[in-house]
């Protein structure tokens, strides 16, 4: 049963976190292309409705990632506690910087808001550190220093 | 669209979690059911903070098993009073997004 959990964890974070990964670091260029009128803006659109759609499908990975963690008897492992950290800050920046503000960038091409080129400068960098958690994350999966299962 | 498959999948996760508690009490249905039901309830949580800004309509989501279907009545209900209630799409740009 820890094969099959492992298995939907890790489907999980290459189908879902992947392309939110690559969505959310597209979509500052293209925003940016958008804004100043020689790209199309419906590209913008459709980065951040990927963002934001398999935002919500990522649940699954850090709560298929609990529920081997707990089948395998490693939730108190150093290395998983700092996942988990890690993956909360990955959330956080996620769920409360990239897209909020990817909204405003699309309600600005709407003609709804005003967005300051200061906006889209803040988006490329919180799409980084997103990137960057994550990528953390992956690290300590593969290498999980001090743990001494073999699987 | 999203919001209405979380909250069945909540629902549904939950029962056969407890149908399965009374009865056979599997371990693999547990294991499966059991991060199905977590799954379903946090994205229940996500998407009723990305559709709503009513306090009251988020803290419905966080009711176990049937909150996301409490926060659909709760919608459907805003919706009819006014066009434009409850759905924070529809509602102005807050001032702290226009830098």
């Amino acid at each position: 049963m820890t094969a099959v959990l492992l298995s939907i964890h890790v489907l999980a974070a290459i189908v879902f976190i992947g392309p939110v990964t690559v969505a959310t670091s597209m979509f500052p260029r293209s925003a940016r292309a958008a804004l100043a009128g020689d790209g199309p803006p419906g590209a913008v659109e459709v980065l951040h409705r990927i963002s934001r759609v398999y935002a919500v499908l990522g649940v699954a990975v850090p709560v298929f990632g609990l529920a081997t963690g707990a089948a395998m008897g490693v939730l108190g492992d150093a290395w998983l506690i700092a996942s988990l950290v890690l993956t909360l800050l990955a959330a956080g920046i996620l769920g409360l910087r990239v897209l909020p503000e990817q909204a405003v960038v699309i309600r600005a091409l709407r003609g709804e808001a005003e967005v300051a080129p200061r906006t889209v400068r803040g988006l490329s960098m919180s799409s980084g550190l997103f990137a960057l958690a994550w990528a953390v994350v992956v690290v300590l999966m593969i290498v999980r220093p001090g743990s001494t299962t073999g699987v | 669209m999203g919001l209405r498959i979380a909250a069945a999948a909540e629902a549904v996760s939950l029962v056969v979690l407890l149908v399965n508690l009374v009865t056979l009490h599997l371990r693999p249905v547990t294991q499966l059911a059991g991060p199905l039901h977590g799954c379903a309830y946090l994205a229940v949580i996500a998407l009723t903070v990305a559709s709503t800004r009513a306090g009251r309509g988020r803290l419905l989501a966080l009711v176990p098993g049937v909150g996301g279907a409490l926060v659909l009545r709760f919608l459907a209900r805003t919706e009819r009073a006014s066009p434009t209630g409850g759905r924070g799409i529809a509602s102005p740009p807050r001032s702290r997004h226009i830098r």
